[in-house]
């Protein structure tokens, strides 16, 4: 996956471009705009990432400019402004997604995952999750492990498709809560780790390998391992 | 129009201007006629009683000094007959002769001797015998079929006999009458008129006024590029308009001034501290998870707790300043509070709360959802860090015609008595605190922002109330 990271802060360009190295990515980075319109057009990239406030041009204008140079890339914007420009809102309707700074890593890699996948042929939507040994009936909203039916609440339900959606990767409580909960708040108290606690309580019975992990500072993650 | 201008004319100030307007200049009017008229009168009365006097004066002396013959009743009666032709009679209605004139000698004793006059004079002399008429000073006279009084003079002669000469006024009288009644025609024209006038200037004067009022209400916490309609005229409206909307610049450049300053202050903050959470959360992945990356989780959290400190300082800032931005949109309310309280549930429970909702039904606001995401998260944070065990918490949600109002009650401890006055201040806590006090300062912040208030304060049976109240 090639991808173009726009950011004029040397500190965040460098561990952004090292995260994002280890993930996975070909990271090509610009710091100001020009460099950007620059390497956009000449290569092809699958993903940008523009930070908003750029010395030389302002991101959403360098976005709607590349788009008329006919680049298709879809972009995360990173934005440090308080506001959301209604800007960014139409960007956002047109496929785009913006993220806060600061921020997750495990939540930037999340939403460049999901720009990727809405870009691509949607894959037929399977009715059955499984990992290990821990399987979703999509349809009957039941989940089972080992064979075994768990007895969860609708909401619960919901928390564990989308760990399992992610298996294997960090997931963050900014990110449950707005893709569970739909809604974007980061609570003085531990709201989500009292429902994962409680999630995994029945998930993870007694004697079976615990498959519900907290990586402190960081989130949650569900082995696939 | 808006609703504004249905209430009835009667409450309005052009209305009351020109009531007022009217009264004084009817009453004005009419004290000035009542001056006139009764200068008028006073003249008719003057001259009536000039030409008794002189009249009567005259006929006294040919009373006296015609011998008493045969032919004395002749000589005085058509001498006075004569004095009695002076006096138009346009009043026929009583009869042919002149009746407006009358002629009397009387003896000593009171006896009649000599009348000239229409009819027979008899009613004339009881009123004369009752009413002793003092000599040379005309007076009035009611005389029993006349309806208007006889103006009578009268005077002694030689022989003892009195002489009377009535005049009665009626023709002047029936001028003024008719003076009075076409007056007061005109009177209540010019009034009516003057009301409409009056009523129609101060109506289109104070519309403007209106219109103003409207515009500038309409200019909202966070619009203010509106601007109130301004008239070309360069009257005392007109002006106010456009101080108003000089006034609008001078806001609306300084909440513009503000929001450059709040936003260049986060970005200053924020990318360092987006740098700072990167790198730790490197170091966090690379060492994989042992004892050495406690000290890592934590300053991790500690950052992510100072950057929603940022956020809410920020927002409070613009909010003290009416300056908050909002994206608004139609939400339910009573369906976001029931995510919420599915989401805040399973910790309340563990703590021991019990939490219930009591609500008549779905409840449609016009609102920027992420900031009541926020604030109803700062509500239940709220309860959730300063509830003792085993309390309730009771939230009522109700809808009028003024708005939607959220009812918070709780059987905890209550406000401490000491910050009960500056709960919505920031910084404000109570001693057993340990949060940065912007909690309510922040609901309070987006509430305002939304045009709505909140209150709080102790219950009389123990526990905290925080009633919100959100226009639709």
């Amino acid at each position: 996956m090639r991808l173009l990271l726009v950011e004029d802060e040397i500190d965040i360009q460098s561990f952004l471009r090292t995260s994002l190295e280890e993930a996975g990515y070909e990271v090509e980075a610009a710091a100001d705009g020009k460099t950007a319109e620059l390497l956009a057009v000449d290569g092809s990239f699958d993903i940008l990432i523009v930070d908003l406030g750029l010395p030389d041009i302002d991101g959403i204008s360098l976005i709607l400019k590349l788009r008329q140079l006919g680049v298709r890339a879809p972009v995360l914007i990173l934005s440090a402004r308080r506001s959301v420009d209604d800007r960014v809102r139409g960007l956002e309707q047109g496929g785009d997604d913006y993220l806060t700074k600061p921020f997750a890593l495990a939540e930037l890699l999340a939403r460049l995952r999901n720009l990727l996948r809405r870009n691509s042929p949607p894959a037929s939507e399977a009715t059955r999750l499984r990992v290990l040994d821990l399987e979703l009936d999509l349809l009957r909203r039941e989940a089972t492990r080992s064979g075994q039916i768990l007895q969860l609440t609708p909401q619960e339900f919901v928390l564990l498709e989308y760990l399992c959606r992610n298996a294997g990767r960090v997931v963050t409580r900014s990110m449950i809560l707005d893709k569970v909960w739909g809604m974007r708040i980061q609570p003085d108290t531990n709201v989500v780790d009292v429902h994962i606690y409680r999630l995994r309580g029945k998930v993870d019975g007694p004697g079976q390998k615990p498959l519900i992990r907290t990586l402190r500072g960081v989130g949650y993650v569900l082995k696939d391992r | 129009m808006s609703s504004k201008t249905a209430k009835p004319v009667m409450h309005s100030a052009a209305w009351r201007i020109s009531l007022w307007a009217t009264l004084a200049f009817a009453c004005g009017t009419l004290l000035v006629f009542v001056f006139l008229h009764q200068f008028v009168a006073n003249d008719i009365q003057r001259r009536s009683d000039a030409w008794l006097s002189g009249e009567v004066e005259v006929l006294g002396d040919v009373a006296e000094q015609t011998p008493k013959n045969a032919l004395y009743d002749r000589v005085v009666g058509e001498v006075a007959e004569l004095a009695g032709k002076e006096v138009p009679n346009k009043d026929l209605s009583a009869g042919t002769s002149n009746d407006s004139v009358f002629f009397l000698q009387t003896s000593a004793g009171g006896a009649p001797m000599l009348w000239v006059g229409a009819g027979s004079g008899e009613e004339n002399l009881k009123a004369i015998r009752a009413a002793r008429i003092a000599p040379d000073r005309p007076t009035d006279l009611r005389v029993r079929g006349f309806g208007i009084p006889f103006r009578v003079a009268a005077t002694r002669i030689d022989d003892g006999s009195y002489i009377y000469l009535g005049l009665s006024e009626r023709d002047e009288l029936r001028v003024l009458r008719i003076m009075r009644l076409r007056f007061l025609l005109l009177w209540l024209l010019l009034v009516l008129l003057g009301f409409g006038i009056v009523f129609y200037t101060a109506h289109r004067m104070l519309s403007l006024v209106r219109r103003i009022t409207e515009a500038a209400s309409r200019i909202g916490h966070s619009d203010l590029s509106a601007r109130v309609p301004t008239s070309a005229r360069r009257d005392e409206v007109g002006s106010l308009a456009l101080t108003l909307n000089h006034m609008l610049d001078r806001i609306e450049n300084s909440m513009h001034q503000l929001h450059t300053i709040t936003d260049s202050l986060a970005h200053d903050l924020r990318s360092p501290l987006t740098a700072i959470r990167g790198k730790l959360e490197m170091s966090l992945s690379a060492g994989s998870l042992d004892d050495n990356s406690e000290p890592i989780v934590s300053v991790i959290e500690e950052l992510d707790r100072l950057t929603e400190f940022l956020n809410k300082s920020l927002d409070v800032a613009e909010a003290k300043a009416d300056a908050l931005r909002l994206t608004r949109c139609e939400i339910d309310l009573e369906e976001l509070l029931r995510i919420m309280i599915d989401l805040y549930e399973p910790s309340m429970s563990e703590k021991g709360l019990q939490i219930s909702l009591q609500s008549g039904g779905p409840l449609k606001i016009e609102a920027d959802e992420a900031m009541i995401h926020r604030m109803i998260a700062n509500l239940f944070d709220n309860e959730l860090k300063h509830l003792p065990a085993a309390s309730t918490i009771n939230l009522l949600l109700k809808a009028d015609e003024s708005g939607a109002s959220l009812i918070l009650e709780d059987d905890g401890p209550g406000f401490d008595p000491e910050i009960l006055p500056h709960l919505f201040e920031r910084r404000v806590k109570g001693r057993k605190s340990n949060g940065h006090g912007l909690g309510l300062a922040f609901i309070d912040a987006v509430v305002r922002a939304h045009g709505g208030a909140v209150s709080a304060g102790n219950r009389d049976c123990g526990g905290a109330r925080i009633i919100i109240n959100l226009p639709l």
